[in-house]
């Protein structure tokens, strides 16, 4: 079976400092992976190269089979990649729902010709379309926030917002960049059986993560990364009970 | 009497110049100084057609209109590929290549300007001016409604979010680099219309009335009015179009007159800038200037 997401012999380096190097990974329908390392290991860059937002210097990356080095952030996101971001990056001027439905994988409103040709398919795409973000705030219990706009939400229900939109794509390949950094109680909770369930549905999904427990509870393997390499790969448990990478991670 | 009605109709063209210049750069977020030109491009392109080969005025207009729009796309689309910084250097380039070339031909009228214009209707006596008067604020208008639906509803949704944060918009799976085509064509070729109703109704164009300066004059309504409001510019427009003329009816003598306008400009423009950057009907920091939430910016800085 073709892996969701394969990367192949990346490599990215920012003048002197190499953040891939020599990169492979590959995951599968329903894996839920962490990614784990000390800061400036070259994780949250493994999504950007991932996504588009950087460009690598060598090596290939694929989408359900599909080379997607030459696609620009937004063909790779209609290919079924979606993101979220260690700062958040909602839209503070939009309301919660309407960062949901500016979210799906294909938005015929960003057409002025479908504007002006397609008005009334458009409005009943509409109302389909706020059903399934309304499906997608119920997941993550806040769908009274809907009305409300983000920078008047809590840190930890703002995280969970940007998850719901995360999912409003509805492709199969979710990379996830710290969804528990500042959550705490209750939303905690949700987050974990949210992405399970995403899991379960058949998404691929990367978490980076520096909240150890949270993925061992989720992940069947991780990969350690260090200076752009990934060091080592196994169950978060090996991983953890190493000591040369407990060094990597602590500092000596 | 015919100098407030051209006062009225320079009012209501400038409403259409400000709100088309707004969607570029308080809704497109796109940094171009080049508005002038496809006010020229509208005007000499109707000027022109209806002189030359006698077409129906209004299809001159439309043809002004198309030929700002497609002229736009070919500034627009090689720069905003590379990057959207470019397109500021390049639409300089391009205001003030363009002109030199309008400057330089024969058929356009060289330096001297492009007369005999045929009028959209016939100009002599109060009636047909209050008439045109009518059709320019009726252009403004309906070019002001016309933004206000392009930038609510679904399209306003992605311009909005575009705006916020366009990483994470492109991240979605919005394709960022053709709304920003989009709404540049669409506001070139209302440059273009608002060229063409000037052209019938003063009857004569020369190029200096499109330098590269009136490009600040048209910020300036944008700015003082609110950039990035559907209101604010056309109010703009009004202040900076009447203001100086008001003045005009204190009978100062005219070696005072002229700094007092300039002085009055760019005084105002520093004022607003400093005590209400989001403009008269603002109510919201102005969306080109940093706000208090440094996400984006931080997330930058990360990588």
């Amino acid at each position: 079976m073709t892996p969701v997401i394969e990367v192949v012999d990346l490599c990215k380096r920012f003048g002197g400092i190499i953040v891939a190097d020599h990169v492979h990974l590959a995951l599968g329908a329903g894996e839920i992976v962490g990614l784990i390392g000390p800061n400036g290991a070259g994780k949250t860059s493994l999504f950007n190269l991932i996504s588009g937002v950087v460009a690598s210097d060598a090596g290939s990356i694929y989408l359900n089979g599909t080379p997607v080095n030459g696609l620009p952030i937004h063909g790779r996101a209609r290919l079924g990649l979606s993101r979220t971001w260690q700062t958040i990056r909602l839209f503070p001027s939009l309301t919660v729902l309407d960062n949901l439905l500016i979210a799906p994988r294909l938005y015929a409103g960003e057409s002025l010709t479908n504007l002006v040709l397609a008005h009334r398919s458009l409005g009943r795409a509409r109302k389909e379309l706020e059903a399934r973000a309304f499906q997608q705030l119920e997941k993550v219990r806040l769908a009274d926030a809907a009305p409300r706009r983000p920078p008047e939400l809590s840190h930890g229900k703002q995280k969970l917002v940007s998850l719901a939109r995360a999912l409003m794509n509805d492709g199969n390949c979710l990379l996830l960049d710290e969804p528990m950094a500042g959550v705490e109680g209750p939303a905690y909770e949700a987050i974990k059986e949210v992405i399970r369930a995403e899991a379960c549905a058949g998404r691929a999904i990367c978490i980076v993560e520096h909240n150890i427990s949270f993925v061992k509870d989720l992940c069947a393997w991780a990969v350690f990364m260090f200076n752009g390499r990934i060091v080592s790969t196994g169950t978060v448990d090996t991983l953890i009970e190493n000591e040369e990478l407990a060094e990597l991670y602590f500092g000596r | 009497m015919e100098y407030a009605a051209s006062v009225l109709i320079l009012i209501g063209i400038f409403a259409i110049l400000a709100t088309s210049f707004n969607l570029i750069i308080g809704y497109g977020g796109l940094m171009s100084i080049a508005h002038p030109i496809f006010f020229a491009l509208g005007a000499y392109t109707s000027g022109l057609m209806t002189i030359h080969f006698n077409i129906p005025i209004v299809a001159g207009m439309l043809c002004g209109s198309a030929v700002a729009l497609v002229a736009s796309i070919a500034l627009s689309l090689p720069s905003l590929r590379v990057s959207g910084d470019y397109l500021v250097i390049a639409s300089i380039g391009f205001q003030l290549g363009l002109l030199q070339i309008i400057k330089n031909l024969d058929w356009t009228g060289g330096p001297g300007g492009l007369s005999n214009i045929p009028p959209l209707i016939e100009t002599v006596g109060w009636v047909p001016a209050v008439v045109y008067i009518a059709i320019v604020l009726l252009c403004a208008l309906a070019v002001i409604y016309f933004v206000k639906w392009l930038v609510s509803g679904d399209y306003g949704r992605a311009i909005t979010a575009m705006r916020d944060d366009e990483e994470a918009f492109k991240a979605l799976g919005r394709n960022a680099v053709t709304m920003k085509i989009v709404l540049f064509a669409v506001g070139s070729g209302l440059a273009g219309l608002a060229g063409g109703l000037y052209a019938h109704y003063f009857l004569f164009v020369t190029p200096e009335q499109f330098e590269i300066l009136y490009s600040a004059g048209m910020l300036t309504m944008v700015v003082v009015g609110g950039l990035g409001t559907v209101w604010g510019p056309a109010l703009g427009a009004i202040l900076l179009e009447a203001l100086p003329q008001a003045i005009n009816f204190l009978k100062l003598p005219s070696s005072i007159m002229a700094p007092l306008q300039g002085i009055l400009f760019t005084g105002l423009v520093l004022i607003f800038l400093f005590t209400r950057p989001q403009g008269l009907v603002g109510t919201r920091a102005a969306p080109l200037l940093p706000d208090d939430n440094g996400d984006a910016g931080a997330e930058v800085a990360m990588r």
